[in-house]
């Protein structure tokens, strides 16, 4: 694998006095970028990951970012490529989704080698929604040793709509198994409207409730899970499946999906008190 | 320079003319006005139509670049390099309904970095290969003509990193630059159907070069339009309402002024012609109140016109009547006689008709008004007057001629009509109380009757002088005092008429020359010498003379004896002015007593006095008694002798020179007729009174010449009794003048011709 750092840039922030942005080429000709927060070197490296579709701009993201900055913690703040090379902006539902879970977690596989080429041997991985679905999928794999901890907020499933997942999953593998490459219109998480190759939706598709909570439950590092009680986008037992799962978990009252006004304190304090006992 | 007047008419014509002259030309001017400014505006129009069309071909290479900028930096568009396996789609679809391009006028294309295009087999209209001139600018734009469409290329470069370092490869646009530029909002200016890109096929033009090459028409401003339109219905309207307005205007003006001027004034012209408006009329009251006066005015001053015309016509009729009435007798006088007269010949000619002409004389009325007196005598006159008034029939008119005169003419009526009338007139004469004027002696009346049948009226002017031969013949004793022509006047007078001597004597009146003149020597007693001669006229007349006695009594039945007169003044002029009779000879001439009041006589005689130095003239006044206006006569005949020439009674001892106007009248010779001197030196009772007459005449201190002496027992006792003169046969017959003058001759020569 073939990495280079391309540059760093400093932040036009004053609190990011320390932000450079970091750009690997994912695959030939499809570079990918991250801020990376430089934090205090006895403290673990966050490797924040946003959201479905979005970018490390994102404001849930990067205000936790910055907060866990402030708080001394490195943080890499990832923007997935998706297939698109320097993406810089949230994907639209509408264009073509060439990408898959297989893909993104290669990206964040990437992106923790690069956390461990600056140094960093304990790292610990946030999500947020989606994100926080991919790195568990990342854990269900063959995480890096040095990935320690696991916090995911506002964890969300590979959601279909009102679409029969298991008819979804056949036909999509079926489609694969022909090779068919035309474009598939699905529901798929936020997205009404999700137009992707079969293979790259299945890889989404397949990591329903039940195999997000396996994941979870056998992640190979501590977890954290950190869910608003009045997040719309979750399932109905979704909360109450976590909470039977028995992993250790904080309901922020009154919390959206997004965790966003005075709630981004609530998510920045537990997400501190977590990583204060993670080493 | 007299000015010309103007119809009130063509005045209000020509100010209704002038006026729609000057709104034309108003509108003219407002109609060069609104061309002027239509074209202004038309200007405005074409540069807002420019500008407009500039900025919308510059927004739509704006917004073409943008889009481009836009395309180039969206991350789709990277995607579709790396990964073009559903290019398609992001061309056909996503680049829409992610609105990168706004319309489907606009396509994007994407294109390798070997400048290959993606996707090169699918139907569209994209080069294959991206143009050279597109590599090497980012923003490479131009126009092409594609088949007659007009496509605007906007090239743009992809990159996969901030700092374009790496180059993924080109994107191209292309619009429908017609279909986009006419899709612009905000034309107001521009005809879009007129906006054209002059481009050939095939040709491909830079876009900066755009405006070189773009043409376009400006759309007709609909404000511009409007006002157009409203001005243009305004001008028509105000030219129609004024010409309406004109219309009636005119009507108006000629109902209000024209008409009543008109009317006033054609009552202004009859006042002038002596005719007046009827009273309808003037009770037709006027609108303008100006008007109203003044016709009231001009209809009170043509009442107060009328009533002074009325007063002056009856004025006139009564002068008209004065001036033709005779003040005396109060029948018509000489100048209601000539008009009358002039009138009924000429009323004749359309009507012929037979008439006779009467003719009144009063016999002896000069004795009446001698011996009564002037008072008495206006008096009969007014009585003859009645009388005959009475006597005429109700239509027929009596004209006073002069003195005692009177005419009237009959119409309609025949000889022995006129003569009933003419009976009836004397009879009602004769009944007449002329005693109660203490006139003892019988008044009469001699009438003279002319007629002229309808068939001869040529020769109605002739019946004045014939009547007066008629009444000459009435008046001679032994007639009955009516005579009518033809019927009653003498055979001879008839026959002269027609006969050779008539002829004669009117040619000799027409003619100069025709008179010749003998002179019969007058001898003064004692001593028998010449002392003047007698002019005695005779008429040549085919080759020979006719007398006095053949042709005399023609002049007297014609009553020519003025110009008769006047033929032998012209020719004793000649005779004198010849020089052919001796000088200091006298001259004796002839003339009718009705001669001497006439005016061409005396101023004739005034004329020949220049010849008394050499040739002392006489004036022989025959026929005394037919002098009626004694007055004018003796005025003109002292006259003549205050010239030196001496006044003579010609024919005393006849009935026409009684001794009565030899008392009145200023004679200086008395010339005894023959009658009178043939009783010289006979011893009877006629003889003695001849003497005795002679001897008081004599004493009486006239001159007394002793006419046709013929024995020398005559003359002797003429000489004896005192005659200064004597004439006759015995001392010389008459005879003409000697061809040469005097000197030629022995003195006398004239008395022995």
């Amino acid at each position: 694998m073939r990495a280079f750092l391309l540059c760093l840039l400093l932040s036009a922030l004053p609190a990011s006095a320390h932000a450079a942005i970091v750009r690997l080429e994912m695959r030939p000709g499809i570079p990918a970028s991250a801020e990376y927060l430089a934090g205090q070197p006895d403290k673990p490296a966050v490797l924040l990951l946003h959201g479905f579709l979005q970018t490390r701009t994102f404001a849930t993201v990067a205000t936790l970012a910055r907060g866990l900055n402030d708080a001394g913690y490195s943080v890499l703040s990832p923007t997935l490529s998706l297939g698109i090379p320097n993406r810089e902006k949230s994907l639209a539902c509408e264009a073509v989704h060439t990408h898959s879970l297989d893909d993104d977690v290669a990206e964040i596989a990437r992106w923790v080698v690069w956390l461990k080429s600056r140094g960093h041997r304990s790292i610990v991985l946030l999500g947020h929604s989606f994100g926080s679905m991919q790195l568990l999928a990342y854990l269900a794999g063959r995480p890096d040793g040095a990935v320690k901890a696991y916090i995911g907020t506002s964890l969300i499933e590979a959601q279909v709509g009102d679409t029969a997942r298991g008819p979804l999953i056949a036909q999509l593998e079926r489609q694969v198994r022909r090779r068919e490459r035309a474009l598939v219109n699905q529901p798929l998480s936020f997205c009404r409207n999700y137009l992707s190759p079969p293979e790259a939706l299945l890889s989404y598709v397949r990591w329903d409730a039940a195999r997000t909570l396996a994941a979870l439950k056998q992640a190979p590092v501590s977890t954290r899970l950190i869910m608003g009680s009045a997040d719309a986008m979750l399932g109905r037992n979704w909360i109450r499946s976590l909470e039977d799962l028995q992993t250790p978990m904080v309901v922020v009252q009154g919390a959206n999906h997004f965790m966003d006004g005075e709630h981004e304190f609530d998510l920045l304090e537990h997400s501190l008190e977590f990583l204060a006992r993670t080493r | 320079m007299a000015l010309r007047s103007f119809s009130i008419q063509h005045i209000a014509l020509a100010f209704i003319t002038g006026l729609l002259i000057l709104v034309s030309l108003i509108g003219g001017f407002a109609a060069y006005q609104t061309r002027t400014v239509t074209g202004n505006l038309a200007q405005h129009n074409q540069d807002a139509a420019r500008a407009e069309l500039t900025s919308a071909a510059q927004r739509l290479l704006s917004q073409t670049k943008d889009q481009a900028a836009s395309l180039a930096n969206w991350d789709e568009t990277r995607q579709q390099l790396v990964m073009p396996e559903y290019y398609t789609h992001w061309r056909d679809q996503r680049v829409y309904e992610s609105g990168m391009l706004g319309s489907a006028l606009a396509r994007a294309a994407l294109y390798a970095p070997s400048a290959n295009l993606l996707a090169p087999g699918s139907k569209q209209d994209f080069p294959s290969r991206l143009p050279a001139d597109a590599r090497r600018g980012e923003a490479a734009a131009w126009l092409a003509n594609e088949a007659g469409t007009i496509a605007l290329y906007q090239a743009f470069a992809v990159y996969g990193d901030e700092r374009k370092q790496t180059l993924l490869g080109n994107g191209l646009i292309r619009v429908d630059f017609m279909s986009a530029l006419q899709g612009q909002q905000g034309f107001h200016f521009a005809d879009m159907a007129s906006i054209a890109v002059t481009l050939a096929p095939g040709e491909a033009l830079p876009a900066s070069e755009l405006f070189s090459r773009l043409s376009f028409g400006a759309r007709p401003d609909p404000d511009q339009v409007r006002f157009q339109e409203i001005l243009s219905r305004t001008l028509l309207a105000l030219f129609v309402l004024l010409v309406v307005a004109a219309v009636f205007g005119l009507i108006a003006y000629d109902r209000l002024l024209v008409r009543p001027l008109h009317r006033l004034s054609d009552d202004i012209d009859a006042m002038q012609q002596g005719r007046f408006s009827d009273a309808r009329a003037r009770s037709l009251p006027l609108r303008i109140a100006e008007l109203e006066n003044i016709r009231r005015s001009l209809y009170d001053y043509q009442f107060q016109l009328r009533e002074l015309h009325g007063s002056l016509e009856h004025q006139n009729r009564e002068f008209h009547s004065q001036a033709r009435q005779d003040a005396l007798t109060g029948c018509h006088n000489r100048r209601a006689y000539d008009e009358d007269w002039a009138r009924f010949r000429e009323e004749l000619k359309a009507a012929p008709q037979d008439v006779a002409f009467l003719l009144f004389d009063c016999d002896r009325f000069k004795t009446i008004n001698d011996t009564y007196g002037h008072a008495k005598g206006d008096r009969v006159l007014t009585l003859i007057a009645d009388a005959l008034v009475m006597a005429l029939r109700a239509n027929d008119r009596l004209y006073r001629l002069g003195g005692d005169e009177f005419a009237t003419f009959l119409a309609h009526t025949t000889p022995a009509q006129a003569r009933q009338v003419a009976q009836r007139c004397q009879s009602l004469l004769d009944a007449a109380s002329f005693k109660d004027l203490g006139i003892n002696e019988p008044v009469s009346v001699s009438i003279g009757i002319a007629y002229c049948p309808a068939d001869q009226l040529a020769h109605v002017d002739e019946l004045p002088k014939l009547a007066d031969i008629a009444m000459y013949t009435a008046k001679q004793p032994g007639r009955n005092r009516i005579a009518l022509y033809g019927e009653d006047t003498d055979h001879g007078a008839q026959t002269l008429v027609a006969s050779r001597e008539t002829s004669a004597l009117f040619q000799a009146l027409a003619t100069p020359g025709l008179i010749e003149l003998h002179y019969q020597p007058i001898h003064a007693l004692p001593g028998r010498h010449v002392t003047h001669y007698e002019a005695l006229a005779r008429i040549r007349y085919q080759d020979g003379l006719i007398m006095p006695g053949a042709f005399l009594p023609v002049v007297g039945s014609r009553r020519l004896e003025t110009e008769f007169d006047l033929a032998v003044l012209h020719q004793i002029d000649a005779d004198l002015s010849s020089q052919r009779l001796p000088a200091g000879k006298g001259v004796s001439v002839n003339l009718s007593a009705q001669s001497i009041s006439h005016p061409e006589v005396i101023s004739l005689l005034l004329e020949l006095s220049r010849h008394n130095a050499r040739h002392p003239l006489m004036l022989e006044i025959t026929e005394t008694s037919l002098i009626t206006q004694m007055v004018e006569v003796r005025t003109y005949l002292d006259l003549l002798r205050s010239l030196d020439y001496r006044i003579a009674m010609d024919d005393f001892g006849t009935g026409y020179s009684p001794l009565r106007y030899l008392v009145d009248l200023p004679v200086d010779i008395v010339k005894f007729d023959i009658s009178l001197v043939n009783k010289l030196g006979q011893s009877d009772r006629a003889g003695k009174v001849v003497t005795d007459f002679v001897h008081m005449m004599k004493n009486a201190g006239y001159v007394l010449v002793a006419e046709g002496v013929e024995t020398e027992a005559t003359l002797d006792e003429a000489e004896r009794l005192g005659f200064a003169h004597a004439q006759g046969y015995l001392l010389g017959r008459p005879a003409p003048l000697p061809q040469q003058t005097p000197a030629a001759h022995a003195p006398g020569a004239v008395s022995a011709a």
